[in-house]
């Protein structure tokens, strides 16, 4: 098997919160804090960790705001996030691929 | 990584695509649209005394078919709105998950009409309904939001108890049952929805 695509694959988005957060805000143009944490049933500090790596990588932006006199904190993906994203999801279907085709 | 990982990765990012995808689709509408056709099948129902099982089968499975059409078209109305297919992957899997058990409680409220000739049956028939469609609830919540799990649990927990009620205690109006499941609880659910919702739909 050509070892190619697993070397190529993004650590940073690789990990399976992670994972989770750029697979939901890849199919929404934008999801609050509360939505990511309770889909993905994380917990404040596990979802606060994972978002700031992400963000530190230019993968997703967050915005913060007010709505009724409360804090909500929106994320995003960023061009690069989504870019990212369409990379990973290309290199796990050529590894499942090449497993197929053996 | 090996190979299957990959393939279950793939799976997660798909399944929680979808779940991010049906985020709220028409739920609030589709909520509210239930709920105030329950209401009002439960005012025809007291109103036109259709206490015997075969009348009341005959409303409120049509109202059940109303419903469902309704929520159809609305769903459907959002989806070209948002220039998106309506028959989508997502939407496939609610209706998939929702099938089972509607078609069970549909099928059974069917035969209880066919072989039940005094009025008791429709309180059964009533708890039954509410039971089976919680659990449809519950299927659907699985692909779509989390409340929707819980929505369905209180369908089933609220079906059980009036099972229970009316077994071993007295007996309801069916009709004031359905109305309070079958409206009350939908239109709670809906302004729930609408009030909580922190933008317009997503998607």
């Amino acid at each position: 098997m050509n070892p190619e695509p697993f070397l190529q694959l993004d650590r940073v988005i690789h990990e399976k919160g992670r994972l989770g957060i750029m697979s939901m805000l890849a199919a929404s143009p934008e999801l609050s804090f509360t939505e990511l944490r309770d889909t993905l049933d994380m917990t404040d500090g596990n979802i606060t960790t994972h978002i700031r790596t992400l963000q530190e990588a230019g993968y997703i932006s967050v915005s913060k705001s007010y709505e009724k006199n409360r804090p909500l904190t929106t994320c995003s993906l960023t061009a690069a996030g989504r870019k990212a994203f369409t990379n990973h999801v290309n290199l796990l279907e050529q590894i499942v691929q090449q497993a197929r085709g053996k | 990584m090996k190979t299957d990982q990959a393939a279950e990765q793939l799976q997660t990012i798909r399944t929680l695509m979808e779940r991010s995808a049906l985020y709220r689709r028409a739920l609030a509408p589709v909520m509210l649209f239930a709920g105030a056709f329950g209401v009002i099948a439960a005012i025809v129902g007291t109103w036109l005394h259709l206490d015997s099982i075969k009348p009341f089968g005959c409303l409120w499975l049509s109202t059940a078919i109303v419903v469902i059409s309704g929520a159809f078209i609305i769903a459907r109305r959002q989806a070209l709105k948002e220039n998106e297919a309506f028959w989508s992957a997502p939407t496939r899997r609610i209706a998939q998950a929702l099938l089972p058990s509607l078609s069970a409680g549909m099928g059974m409220g069917l035969v209880l009409m066919q072989i039940a000739g005094i009025n008791g049956f429709t309180s059964l028939l009533t708890s039954l309904w509410v039971v089976f469609y919680g659990c449809a609830l519950n299927s659907a919540g699985h692909f779509t939001l989390r409340g929707m799990k819980l929505f369905g649990w209180l369908f089933i927990a609220g079906g059980c108890g009036a099972l229970v009620f009316v077994s071993f205690v007295g007996s309801i109006n069916s009709h004031h049952l359905m109305g309070i499941f079958f409206g009350g609880l939908h239109l709670a659910y809906g302004i729930y929805l609408y009030l909580t919702e922190k933008r317009k739909n997503v998607v």
